[in-house]
């Protein structure tokens, strides 16, 4: 009897299922991020010319990152800079990751964190593990926190296990993946989303062990990574293949966005990147298909309309009479405690100006300027001004001649 | 000495100086410096973070109209037992007092405690003071005969004024911060930026000054035992938060739009100050070109017990700060008076509150007195859970790359830390002390410790020989040690052995000798005895 019964529901339960899992999915897109802050850290670990392509590389990242509302201050940016200015360089002072030399990467105002040679492992993992001595800069600084989720792209050349810095020393996997649990430990990140594109670049995430990072590279053990094309300008590559097609995909991205990460990992195929793409997503709670580009490519600040009490202000003056308590505590600001306090401390003359009526919008706009008005006080000024030196000049050369009558009285 | 034995012995010296300072030296030289960390101590502090501290806060009830001898005793009795009705996660007790003329003396502006009235009235009820630490509790008559009076006045301590402890220092409360999404992390420090944007580029001029001064100053100073503001005021033109891009004309502009659409990225610059934390006030005019008719959607802001509307919306950013967005652009040469920026001020200290976490969502500040003092407690105690939380953090990751070193200075600064969080907790447990002072000393105390702990896990040193791995270390060693042993040890080996050899030949010499004699002796071909005999 009691199963006949809860069949008809279940059959709803069924029916209504479909409709309440699109909501929900819906709903997904329109939930509060919980990260507050993204953070972004870009690093070529190469120098010289001939890596113009990994200096492009960077500088594309970095560009995309900024366009999507990640400021500079929550930009890390590490490259040898060495290429724009390179004597070597057909266009000074530019830096180009297309054929048609349609963007200027190194143009609008870029922000190097550390460059040259300040380019090594040691900054490196302090930049991750935040120990620095005291007078380092706070702009060159990882000020994460707790609710952040931090973007880190790197690439260079690599092999199995490392990446060179510079031609002058390597970091091993092992090294980030330390680094990345002493984050960990001091609750230094919410999520982070690591990006190689190197060599055998998924030996290099193969190591990690802390929770919540989710980790892509361009190809796997003994395989190489690829540039895109030469430019013939330029005379060098100009972008790595993984890189390229990364931005391809970014390019149209935008704040609202609702594409995921999967649907990024998806676009990244064999044909077009002539390597295997590796994600490593074992140490990532949530799943790629539910994660927002936005969440880590983009700023997205949550914007809670503030209008939903009516502004309290000006109850000074019922407060000190006790009209009435009740309407009182209802409609008090925390302000006006401040200011009563203050007053009793100090009597502060100003403290009348409360009780004054609030005064509409088309008030606001005093002009105090008009071009005519500062034509004739300019004019005015000036006469007076020449009025002024004149009296002076005046009072100068009867003063000599006084002088010069004196003297001669003397003589 | 023979030249064989002088070699032998420059041979040993030269082992011996490689053995018995070489390596010491080299030992004592590459090892990495690790100092002691009381880490059993730290781990039991981790294990049972709150396991010597009984926060206890002292209240002082005083009765006007009747004299009641052993209210207090009998409050305490109450309190004690509606308290050990939850569980507890940080142990805590309010210290029942009657209300005398000691603390009549020691009580001053500066420095209040938390006082109970009892008021004989037709009704039953309590109201907190706006403006003081003070609890009234109304009673009748009859509540003095059922002797009903000491449960009213525990219950409305417990859970009307002591409410933020009641609720966050239970067992199912599991942080004890108030911290919620909207407010930043406490720091005692915050950087304050108010800035004025302008959609266009023509001059503009606002009375930022004398409004800080007549309204944000007095607000600073009732805030300055919590937090210390620094403040910046700017202007910035041509920014209208890319407010240009929404659909100017509608109305139904969400807060899902103005999220997506408000870049903040120009105002985000907390890397130039020196504080660890900032907030920010934005107050936006959009711009005449692209908005001539002002913002649909922005529908003014209504003001209590009035019909006049402001014509700007206000928006919280969660850990950020406050948008203010006005509906009409700027005409050219304005100037924003007091009088305009006036009710922004209002708005933004009450947000102020929900971006220090003193206030939550749409709740209501009735009694900031009360609510900013159990805060405080809130916060020391908040943390002290952060000191422990990192000095633990050190404790494991010292344990796990044994590579690290651990310098001396963050074993002093370990030391000191747990030294600093006794005195702490000296001041939390004593029920005499409980006015203002001590609150704000505590948590300036306990403000230290949580900068003393940061200091100890970010030491610059302890970075050395982390990146480097042991291949690193081979190829550094090897080059240098490799010929150095090389030459030693094959030098001694040959040294040794050249004087096996003379000792060989010699022993062979000899046993030739005497063989030579034994075959001569037997031919008796001895020429001396030959001689001898002949």
């Amino acid at each position: 009897m009691r199963t006949a019964m809860r069949l008809p529901l279940l059959l709803l339960y069924l029916l209504l299922l479909p409709f309440s899992s699109a909501n929900n999915t819906d709903a997904a897109h329109e939930t509060i991020a919980t990260n507050t802050n993204n953070w972004a850290v870009l690093v070529s670990t190469s120098r010289f010319w001939f890596n113009y392509r990994h200096m492009a590389n960077v500088l594309s990242m970095y560009r995309t990152v900024k366009r999507l509302g990640i400021p500079d201050s929550q930009i890390i940016l590490m490259l040898s800079d060495d290429v724009a200015c390179n004597s070597r360089n057909l266009f000074p002072g530019s830096v180009f990751n297309n054929k048609d030399h349609a963007i200027d990467l190194y143009g609008d105002s870029v922000e190097v964190d550390y460059r040259g040679y300040e380019v090594t492992v040691e900054n490196f993992i302090r930049l991750l593990t935040d120990r620095w001595t005291e007078d380092h800069p706070k702009s060159k600084r990882l000020l994460t926190d707790e609710n952040s989720n931090i973007f880190i792209y790197m690439t260079g050349h690599g092999g199995d296990d490392f990446l060179k810095f510079q031609d002058a020393e390597e970091i091993a996997s092992e090294d980030i993946a330390d680094a990345f649990q002493q984050m960990y430990e001091k609750k230094r990140y919410k999520e982070i989303f690591f990006m190689v594109d190197t060599c055998q670049a998924n030996t290099m995430y193969s190591k990690f062990y802390s929770p919540n990072i989710l980790a892509v590279g361009s190809s796997e053990m003994d395989e190489s990574s690829y540039s895109h094309h030469s430019d013939v300008e330029i005379g060098v590559a100009v972008i790595d293949r993984f890189t390229y097609y990364c931005l391809d995909f970014l390019e149209n991205i935008d704040k609202n966005s609702t594409l995921t990460l999967q649907d990024l990992f998806d676009s990244f195929t064999f044909e077009r990147i002539h390597s295997h793409v590796g994600v490593r997503t074992d140490l990532f709670e949530r799943d790629p298909s539910e994660v927002l580009i936005t969440d880590f490519f983009a700023n997205v600040q949550n914007v809670i309309p503030d209008d939903s009490k009516p502004l309290s202000l000006s109850h000074y003056h019922h407060h000190k009479d006790r009209i009435d308590t009740a309407q009182y505590e209802l409609n008090n600001n925390v302000l006006d405690l401040a200011l009563e306090k203050n007053h009793e401390n100090f009597s502060s003359p100003k403290l009348d100006k409360l009780t004054k009526h609030i005064k509409s919008t088309n008030e606001l706009n005093v002009d105090i300027g008009s071009n005519e008005y500062s034509l004739t006080f300019s004019k005015q000024s000036v006469t007076l001004g020449l009025m002024f030196i004149a009296m002076i000049v005046l009072l100068m050369l009867s003063g000599n001649t006084t002088k010069a009558n004196y003297n001669l009285y003397n003589n | 000495m023979s030249t064989a034995n002088l070699r032998k012995w420059v041979g040993f010296c030269f082992i011996a100086i490689y053995l018995f300072v070489g390596v010491p030296l080299w030992y004592k030289l590459t090892t990495v410096y690790r100092a002691s960390l009381p880490i059993n101590y730290i781990e039991s502090l981790q294990n049972d973070k709150f396991q010597d501290i009984h926060l206890v806060i002292p209240v002082y009830v005083k009765s006007d109209t009747y004299r009641f001898p052993d209210i207090h005793d009998a409050v305490q009795v109450q309190v004690n037992h509606l308290l050990n009705s939850k569980e507890q996660r940080v142990p805590w007790s309010l210290q029942i007092l009657p209300y005398n003329e000691t603390v009549q003396n020691v009580e001053e502006k500066e420095n209040q405690f938390h006082v109970v009235t009892l008021m004989l009235d037709e009704f039953i009820g309590y109201t907190s003071a706006y403006d003081t630490k003070e609890t009234v509790v109304y009673y009748d008559d009859a509540a003095v005969l059922s002797n009903d009076l000491p449960f009213f006045v525990a219950q409305t301590l417990v859970e009307h004024t002591f409410q933020l402890e009641w609720t966050h220092l239970n067992k199912t409360n599991e942080d004890v911060s108030t911290n919620n999404q909207v407010a930043i992390s406490y720091d005692p420090n915050i950087h304050l930026s108010i800035t004025l944007l302008s959609g266009d580029g023509s001059p503009v001029a606002w009375e930022i000054e004398p409004t800080l001064t007549d309204y944000f100053s007095p607000f600073r100073k009732f805030l300055s035992p919590l937090v210390n503001f620094t403040v910046d005021s700017s202007i910035v033109y041509h920014n209208d938060l890319n407010l240009h891009s929404l659909n100017r004309s509608s109305a139904n502009v969400t807060w899902f739009d103005l999220s997506h659409t408000i870049d903040l990225s120009e105002l985000s610059s907390m890397t130039y100050y020196p504080e660890d934390s900032a907030l920010n006030l934005a107050i936006v005019f959009p711009s005449v070109s692209s908005t001539p008719n002002g913002l649909a959607f922005v529908n003014g802001t209504r003001i209590a017990n009035s019909v006049i509307a402001l014509d700007w919306n206000s928006y919280l950013v969660p850990q950020w700060g406050v948008i203010i967005i006005n509906k009409n652009p700027l005409q050219p040469n304005s100037v924003i008076s007091e009088d305009y920026l006036e009710p922004m001020m209002y708005r933004f200290s009450t947000d102020i509150f929900h971006l220090l976490g003193l206030t939550e969502g749409s709740q209501e500040l009735l009694s900031p007195y009360i609510t900013i003092d159990s805060f405080k407690r809130l916060t020391i105690l908040q943390n002290l859970d952060k000191a422990i939380e990192t000095l633990w953090s050190l404790v494991k990751l010292t344990q796990q790359f044994q590579g690290m070193s651990i310098p001396r200075e963050v074993s002093a600064n370990v030391v000191e830390a747990l030294d600093l969080r006794l005195e702490i907790i000296d001041l939390l447990n004593d029920p005499e002390k409980g006015g203002d002072i001590v609150w704000n000393n505590a948590l300036r105390l306990s403000n230290e410790l949580v900068k003393l702990c940061e200091k100890a896990f970010f030491n610059g040193e302890m970075v050395q020989q982390n990146f480097f791995p042991q291949e690193h270390m081979i190829a550094v060693y090897l080059p240098l040690l490799g010929p150095i042993s090389a030459v030693l040890f094959f030098g001694f080996y040959n040294v040794m052995k050249e004087k096996n050899e003379v000792k060989n030949e010699t022993e062979r010499e000899a046993a030739k000798e005497k063989t030579e004699l034994e075959e001569a002796e037997k031919l008796h071909a001895i020429d001396g005895e030959d001689e001898i005999m002949g």
